[in-house]
Parts: structure tokens; sequence; C-alpha cells
């Protein structure tokens, strides 16, 4: 009887063994796989199992679409919480033909040119209203008419340069644009 | 000097009330608006309106420009001595801009119109300089 049961308890030992020695055996042969995997966490391991790098994958994926999604929304705004914005416009006016002196024609031409550098800080800014409408008699363009108007407000714009060049005056002038700003 | 009555501090209120009244009187508000327009690239029409305020303005003095050595004691000629100076401020202050333009046949004409609207000034003048404020 004791015979027996040691004989039990031998061959189920060496059964054991032998279930370990395959298991061991499975385990082996993943390693020699090519898959290579990138996480970006750095918590994936070396690929041992397999079962480990298959489900690695799968969150990597939703995080690049996530990322995706967010460099896209960062795009679509343009005006961003810390960052500025900075607009740069050139202006050019002339002087009127019967000025005393050039001094005066100067003067008169640099506040024209002004202007039309505010009306393209407001355009850049806000943007253009635009109609249009065309006339046509007898298959033939009798009018053609295109309105444009702006209105806006601009504050704090600087005059970086201006040059007076054979009766033309160009301003060039710049705004800097911040969040806050526009914070409501 | 001790006063034949005795009562010096009376006395010194009297007289400061008569400094602190003097002062905010020299401290006195103007309303100013200003208006430019552009047509086709050359300046038509520019006008500064400055009238003295008849009602008490509200608000606080904001950003004010300083004007150094005025030898004017009213603000009209102050301001057609320093006019490139202070047109220069009201630039910084914020104008409004409408700009319209028509291109008929491809024929172009434009009309820009820059404007500050009529605002309060706190206007204070004395000997060394002159402290110009808008009230917001």
């Amino acid at each position: 009887m004791k015979y027996s049961l040691l004989l039990v308890a031998l061959l189920s030992s060496s059964t054991i063994f032998a279930a370990d020695d395959t298991t061991k055996k499975v385990t082996m042969e993943p390693a020699v796989s090519n898959i290579t995997v990138v996480c970006p966490t750095g918590s994936c391991q070396k690929p041992t199992e397999v079962v480990a790098e298959k489900a690695c994958p799968a969150p990597e994926l939703h995080k690049e679409k996530a990322l995706e999604a967010a460099k896209a929304e960062v795009q679509e705004e343009v005006l961003m919480d810390n960052a500025n914005i900075r607009i740069s416009v050139t202006g050019q006016g002339v002087a009127p033909m019967n000025t005393s002196s050039p001094a005066q024609a100067y003067a008169l031409a640099k506040r024209a040119a002004t202007a039309d550098a505010y009306r393209l800080i407001a355009e850049k800014v806000k943007g253009v209203r635009i109609d249009g409408e065309d006339t046509i008699q007898n298959m033939m363009v009798k009018r053609s008419t295109v309105r444009t108007s702006v209105r806006a407000m601009v504050r704090n714009a600087n005059v970086v340069e201006t040059t007076f060049k054979e009766g033309l005056c160009e301003v060039e002038m710049e705004i800097t644009l911040s969040h806050s700003q526009f914070a409501q | 000097m001790r006063s034949r009555d005795g009562n010096h501090s009376f006395t010194l209120a009297i007289c400061s009330v008569v400094f602190l009244h003097s002062l905010a009187l020299h401290a006195s508000e103007y309303l100013i608006s200003y208006r430019y327009l552009v047509k086709d690239a050359t300046l038509y029409n520019e006008t500064l309106f400055i009238s003295k305020a008849m009602k008490k303005c509200l608000g606080t003095p904001q950003k004010p420009i300083y004007l150094d050595n005025p030898k004017q004691k009213s603000l009209k000629d102050l301001l057609s001595s320093y006019d490139s100076e202070f047109i220069e401020y009201i630039h910084k202050l914020g104008l409004h801009v409408e700009h319209q333009e028509k291109t008929n046949n491809f024929i172009n004409s434009s009309t820009t119109i820059l404007t500050l609207k009529t605002t309060c000034f706190k206007v204070d003048i004395n000997e060394n300089f002159a402290k110009i404020a808008p009230l917001k």
C-alpha cells in the first residue's frame, strides 16, 4: 500500500514537472517575434507575453486619435490663451494737389495713410462685408458694382515706420492682440 | 502771528477750504470729439471739437497725457500748439473706423472715416505741465 502511494506521488510529481516544461516552451516561443511596440506611457515591457503585446496597441491608437483631435482643435483656435498675435499692415496715402508747402503735403498724406492702416487692421481683425450686384441686359453686362464696408473700433495700434516718397506716404502700423482682450 | 481772537484752527480751516476749492476749480472737464475723413487716399476733412462740460462727468481718469510747460491757459490754445502729440494720443485711445468702398464698372472709390466719439476729459493745467485724461 505504501509503495503504491509512493508511486502515485512520484507519477503526479513527474506530470507536474512535465507540465512546467511545456509551459516554459510556450512562453519562450513568442520571444522570437519581430513585433515592435512603442508605448507612449513607457509601461510596456519587452514582448515576452503575447497577450501583453496585443493589449498595448489598442489604447495607443486611441491616444493617437485623441492627440490628433486635440491638435486639430488647437489649430482651429486662432488666438490661444497665452499667445499673442501681432498684426502688421502698411497704409498708403497721398497728399492733396493744392497744398501750400511740402510739410503740409507730408502731414496730410501721413494722416490719410494712417487712416488706411487703421482700415487694414480692421479688415484683418474683424472682416469685410462685401455686396456685389451685376446687371445683365440682352446677354451683356450693363453694370457691375461691388461694395465693401468695414466697421470696427481699433485701439492701441502703434506706428512702426513712416516713409514719404514721391508724394506717396506709407505708414507701417502694428497691433498686438491677446486672448484676454476678447475674453467675455 | 497770533490773531486777535486767538482762534488759529478756524483761520486754518478757512484757508484750506479756499485753497482746495481753487485747486478743484482749476481741474475742469471738457468734452472732446475728433473726426477725419479720407476719400480716395486723400485727407478730405478733419475736425476737433472742444467744449467745456456743462454737467459733471462720471467716471475715473485713465491713461493721461502730460504736456510740458504750457504757456497757454485755455485748452483750445494748448491743443492747437500741441496738436500732433494730442492727435497721436487720441489715436492710442482708440478710434472708430468706418470704411466704405465702391467699385462701379471697375472704377474704384473709397471713403474712410475715423472718429473719436464725444468723450469727457479731465484737464488739469499747472505752471509746469498740463494733464489731460479721459473719464471712463
